[in-house]
């Protein structure tokens, strides 16, 4: 797999993905044949570019492919559930691109039997526009594969960092200014340009129609925050410094047994199971909590380090900033280095990797929506006070006021929207023993109506879905369409209306 | 020839002159002759009058087209007053609707008074804010059904100074904030008993209105959160922290740093301040005028009296059941010359030595509370009287010790007395009340339980003290009908008068009583005397009667609630509990008195239930209150208390 992964952003490769491409393309009838081909190298694909998403999340630029745990991680990575019906909305999206890059190869092909004699700057310049379309529409890929998978923030730096490796390996310098290709196209292809800034990062994912991203980004650094430990200033070499290894912080169980391996989560329970294996682990001193070192000596102050390179927390940040204990390492590292894959099951859109902030926020999830007069909600009401001093002329919204000004004012969309979840519901009732057969597809239903649901009704998820124009969906020869089909439709209706 | 000369003089005065002559009348009945003198006079009142109170709302339409420049409106007086009302007024003022624009008299009005007015809800108070532009002070107070939505309605007043929300319960944060927001210029607020309102809400509102200058947060359940808060605003002057349980020393600590214009504070019966905290108040803010700290302190410590050696401008201070000792009096009245008023009610250690230790030197004292200071005697009230010549107000009441010695010395010395409280003071007597009668300006004289006063000690004050307008004779039994006589002959003005269970009143004196034609309180508790004759002389007589307690009255028959019910149209509040009371006559009085709020009609062993029933019809539409027999509640209709709850009425059983 990891060969794979090194393949892509060689010159070679991309020419014989361009290829296939074409291939595909000339038989128009198999989409969702194209996109379970394409499939694995992009899940590949996606699975390095966690490891060094965070790198630029952090403004360090560096890719670290000396580093041997990129391998580890995709072990230890799961293939995620995904929507297929949004995977599907934008593949056709890029299908139009890749018919127009289509295009563009075959005027160059047609310009090759003219000018046969010389092989002009004109036809290098055109090999370059076409690498550089191309490696537009691989991070449009590579993000859309992203956009399904629990953090979406992977699928940002995916892209960059994608992007960053065709700039250093294939040696490509884009041309700034791409006037040959078409609209859709220009944004990927000026922040391709400029890959070694950070800042562009966003701007791609802006692009791409992932505003959320940013959003997440902010959260994660927050929650860092939250786990620093800000009374603390120790001087570097005062502490030891302790780094665990990822398998180490990202493993179950912590206690292993000796004699017959099974693991624990805490040593006490594993000197209970150890009595099962004789006599000499039933005396009270086997059975005794450890007794700490004599504090004769003084006690060496543990600090732990996160082993992401790159990552603030690890020692070899410039501003490196040690973690207090190995719970703050595991947190730190699920929050910051892992997906999300707790998704919140009353709204649908909150994604967490740390099973406690999930229990934390479903506490809270759906309770008093607290109301300013520009439309924003709170979950707190101190939130909403807080925001309405900092806003001048904001005031809190009575409630009845809203149904009042309901059928005036607010969008047609929220009613749609919650007709859809009915129907989605409905019909998932309907059909349950298809439902039952097929439990990742369950999985994408709940995912449109978390879309939909009116607790969510953020500006950017409703935006971001009418990024990508919608073909009809009528392609019933992929094994999965006649399932969703239905749903499909509807909300492809509830979008336009 | 003559009149006609002279009523030519008059009339030759221009317009201007009589409007200054017309300002120059300060009391109402005064201005109500000017009026009534001719239709010149009444047009330049009605052009230069600036404030109404009405009085009844059916005359609402009518008097505002007649005083197009009103700049106050008072309508607390009719709590019947709802969103119809309002749209109807500002529609469409007066039948003829000859008035060029519509709803003209609120273009000009600055200040509303709405209080009580529980019928009116958001759709009214938007329809009023928008009608008056340049409004800038609203009274909303004890208006129950006053919340959020009402709150945003009023937060469109943009140029609102004053507000005043005391008791508006349902009112939360949120309505707050829409005020703090709306309303950006407020300068007083009054937060009284909104128990819905939190730190959130005081917090938004000290960043929002900058400008406050009064600010009254008692009784509600904020903490010293609100105290940081509301030590950021740089204009307060006055802050009401009254009763608020959750507020202590800590959050007083802010207030130290803060409000750098602080004139008042009140934190009395605040369970959490102690002396420490009252010390960083003073310590930072040496200019206080006026500390009310009442059954909050345990004692007056010397360090709290060391720094009040400070508050050399201190004209106010309320330490009532603090404990005192005598050289706190020292210090106080070495330092505090200025004082104005000084509260010890209920003061352990309060003696006739700390007193004149006091008023050797603050001698500009006018009022002085000494309520069950027990230990007070003559020596001390003689050396007030000798002191402070311009005393207003003294209150002494269950001083047991004092007698005619002390009340000779304040007759001599206090002529600027206007109040005394003597309730419980048995060693009054009527010699003491000769002597008390030279205060001629007295207007509030308290005598309840003083049992040992009889008529000739009520004659001195009804032939000398001229402006008294409350009386409490509670419980003096040896007052009769010549004492009423006395009293009904001099003290015209009296407005307020308690004769509860003294027993030897007859209908003779109610006689006298309805000779008093301000009177519109009177309490007559348990006066087996009188019947229905002395209930219908008061009732004719007494044209003003708002409030009526005949509780126990049990020999006045169904003439005198005829009469009453005939002729008592200002009541406003009856008790006739335990009156023998028929149904026809409970009807008339509930159906005919257009202005009762509150009834309390317990035990009426001459009426049915058909009767209550019948009667709480008759006046469903405007009662406010109404007190019944508890087992009535499962005998009347479900109907009719479903029209009183709807109504917003209060029903409590007894």
């Amino acid at each position: 797999m990891s060969s794979g992964i090194l393949e892509v952003p060689k010159g070679a490769s991309f020419t014989k993905f361009n290829t296939q491409h074409q291939q595909k393309w000339e038989d128009p009838s198999s989409t969702s044949d194209y996109s379970t081909r394409i499939e694995p190298p992009f899940q590949a694909f996606n699975q390095t570019s966690q490891t060094q998403s965070l790198l630029l999340c952090n403004n360090q630029i560096k890719v670290p492919m000396q580093d041997g745990s990129v391998n580890d991680l995709l072990q230890a990575s799961k293939i995620q559930d995904w929507d297929p019906s949004a995977m599907l909305n934008n593949l056709s999206f890029l299908g139009q691109k890749i018919h127009q890059l289509q295009d563009l190869v075959y005027l160059i092909i047609g310009r090759k039997g003219q000018v046969l004699g010389r092989p002009d700057e004109l036809l290098v310049q055109q090999q370059q526009l076409v690498t550089a379309d191309l490696t537009s529409i691989i991070v449009q890929l590579i993000s859309t594969a992203g956009g399904l998978l629990p953090s979406v923030k992977q699928t940002l730096s995916a892209a960059t960092t994608s992007l960053g490796q065709c700039g250093e390996f294939g040696g490509v310098v884009f041309p700034s200014s791409a006037q040959g290709l078409n609209d859709g196209v220009q944004p990927q292809n000026a922040g391709g340009s400029k890959v070694s800034e950070p800042p562009n990062s966003v701007d791609i994912t802006s692009n791409n129609g992932n505003e959320q991203s940013n959003h997440i980004i902010e959260e994660h650094e927050l929650k860092d925050e939250e786990d620093a430990e800000e009374g603390e200033n120790l001087l570097p070499g005062t502490y030891e410094i302790l780094q665990l290894e990822k398998e180490e912080i990202l493993a179950p169980h912590t206690h292993f047994c000796t004699i017959c391996g099974k693991g624990f989560k805490r040593d006490a329970n594993l000197r209970m199971h150890m009595r099962g294996h004789g006599d000499e682990y039933k005396t009270p001193g086997a059975l005794a909590k450890p007794t700490k070192e004599s504090s004769s000596e003084p006690t060496i102050i543990k600090r732990y380090s996160c082993p992401y390179a790159g990552c603030k927390r690890n020692k070899d940040h410039k501003k490196f900033q040690p973690l207090k204990t190995i719970l703050c390492v595991k947190n730190h590292y699920k929050r910051t280095h892992c997906d999300k894959s707790y998704i919140c099951s009353r709204c649908n859109t909150k994604k967490f990797s740390v099973i406690a902030d999930l229990k934390t926020h479903e506490k809270h999830c759906g309770k008093d929506k607290w109301l300013c007069s520009c439309g924003t909600t709170f979950s707190r009401k101190d939130k909403l006070f807080g925001h309405i001093t900092l806003f001048q002329g904001h005031t809190p919204a009575i409630p009845s006021d809203e149904i009042k000004a309901a059928p005036a004012g607010t969008s047609d969309g929220a009613t749609n929207k919650v007709g859809s979840v009915n129907f989605n519901l409905s019909y998932v009732s309907s059909e349950s023993e298809v439902q039952s057969s097929s439990m990742d597809i369950k999985g994408g239903i709940d995912d449109a109506v978390g879309y939909f649901s009116p607790l969510s009704f953020d500006t950017c998820n409703f935006g971001g879905f009418h990024e990508f124009p919608r073909p009809p969906f009528d392609d019933s020869e992929s094994s999965f369409a006649f399932l969703l089909s239905r749903s499909c439709n509807y909300s492809q209706k509830s979008g336009e209306e | 020839m003559l009149s006609f000369q002279s009523s030519k003089n008059v009339l030759s005065l221009t317009e201007d002159l009589l409007v200054r002559i017309y300002e120059l009348l300060a009391a109402e009945s005064d201005r109500k002759s000017f009026r009534l003198v001719c239709r010149e006079f009444r047009r330049i009142d009605s052009l230069t009058r600036r404030h109404l109170r009405v009085i009844r709302i059916e005359f609402l339409p009518i008097l505002l087209r007649k005083y197009p420049r009103l700049q106050s409106l008072d309508l607390s007086a009719c709590p019947r007053i709802d969103d119809g009302v309002v749209s109807l007024l500002l529609t469409r003022v007066g039948p003829g609707s000859n008035s060029p624009s519509l709803g003209h008299w609120a273009w000009g009005l600055k200040s509303l008074v709405l209080s009580r007015a529980t019928g009116l809800r958001f759709s009214g108070l938007e329809m009023l804010t928008r009608a008056c532009p340049c409004l800038e002070s609203v009274d909303v107070s004890y208006c129950c059904g006053f919340g959020d939505r009402e709150a945003a309605a009023l937060s469109s007043a943009v140029g609102l100074r004053e507000l005043n929300m005391d008791k508006c319960l349902q009112l939360t944060d949120v309505g707050l904030a829409k005020i703090a927001v709306g309303c950006s210029k407020l300068e007083k607020l009054s937060l009284k008993w909104c128990m819905e309102i939190t730190d959130l809400g005081i917090d938004l509102l000290c960043k929002k209105c900058v400008d406050l200058k009064y600010l009254d947060v008692s009784y509600l359940k904020v903490t010293n959160e609100s105290l940081h808060s509301i030590a950021s605003l740089l204009k307060l002057e006055v802050l009401g922290l009254m009763a608020c349980p959750l507020i202590d020393d800590v959050g007083l600590q802010f207030i130290e740093r803060g409000c750098p214009s602080l004139k008042v504070i009140d934190v009395s019966r605040c369970e959490g301040v102690s002396s420490s905290g009252l010390i960083y108040v003073v310590r930072g803010h040496r200019n206080l005028l006026e500390l009310n700290a009442g059954y909050c302190l345990s004692e007056l410590s010397t360090a709290l009296l060391h720094q009040m050696k400070n508050l050399n401008h201190l004209e106010v201070i309320r330490i009532d059941g603090a404990r005192i000792s005598e050289t706190s009096f020292q210090v106080i009245s070495a330092n505090c010359k200025s004082l104005v008023e000084i509260g010890l009610s209920k003061c352990v250690g309060v003696t006739n030595m700390g007193i004149m230790r006091l008023v050797s030197a603050c001698i500009n004292l006018r009022v002085l509370n000494l309520t069950c200071c027990h230990s007070i005697t003559d020596t001390a009230i003689s050396a007030i009287a000798y002191s402070c010549r311009s005393l207003v107000c003294l209150k002494v009441e269950s001083c047991n010790m004092i007698t005619e010695k002390g009340l000779c010395q304040l007759g001599s010395f206090c002529l600027l007395l206007e109040e005394i409280d003597l309730t419980d003071c048995c060693g009054v007597n009527d010699k003491g009340l000769e002597y008390l009668s030279r205060c001629s300006e007295l207007s509030c004289l308290k005598l309840g339980l003083c049992t040992n006063i009889s008529n000739k000690g009520l004659s001195y004050i009804g032939s000398n003290c001229l402006k008294i307008h409350e009386l409490d004779l509670y419980r003096c039994t040896d007052i009769g009908d010549d004492g009423l006589e006395a009293l009904s002959n001099g003290c015209k003005k009296l407005r307020k008068l308690n004769l509860s269970y003294c027993n030897a009143v007859s209908d003779r004196g109610l006689a006298y009583i309805g000779r008093l034609e301000e009177l519109s309180d009177l309490e007559m508790r348990a006066l087996h005397k009188i019947t229905g004759v002395g209930l219908e002389a008061v009732a004719v007589g007494c044209k003003k009667l708002a409030d009526l307690d005949m509780k126990h009255c049990e020999k006045v028959g169904d003439s005198g609630f005829w009469a009453l019910a005939y002729y008592s149209k200002n009541l406003r509040q009856i008790n006739l509990s335990y009156c023998g009371i028929s149904d026809m006559a409970l009807c008339m009085v509930m159906g005919n008195l257009s202005r009762l709020q509150e009834a309390k009609l317990v035990h009426l062993s001459n009426s049915t239930v058909e009767g209550v029933e019948l009667a709480l019809r008759a006046c469903c539409a405007r009662i406010k209150k109404v007190k019944l027999f508890a087992p009535l509640r499962f005998m009347l209709s479900s109907e009719i208390l479903e029209i009183l709850h709807a109504r917003g009425c209060i029903i409590r059983w007894d």
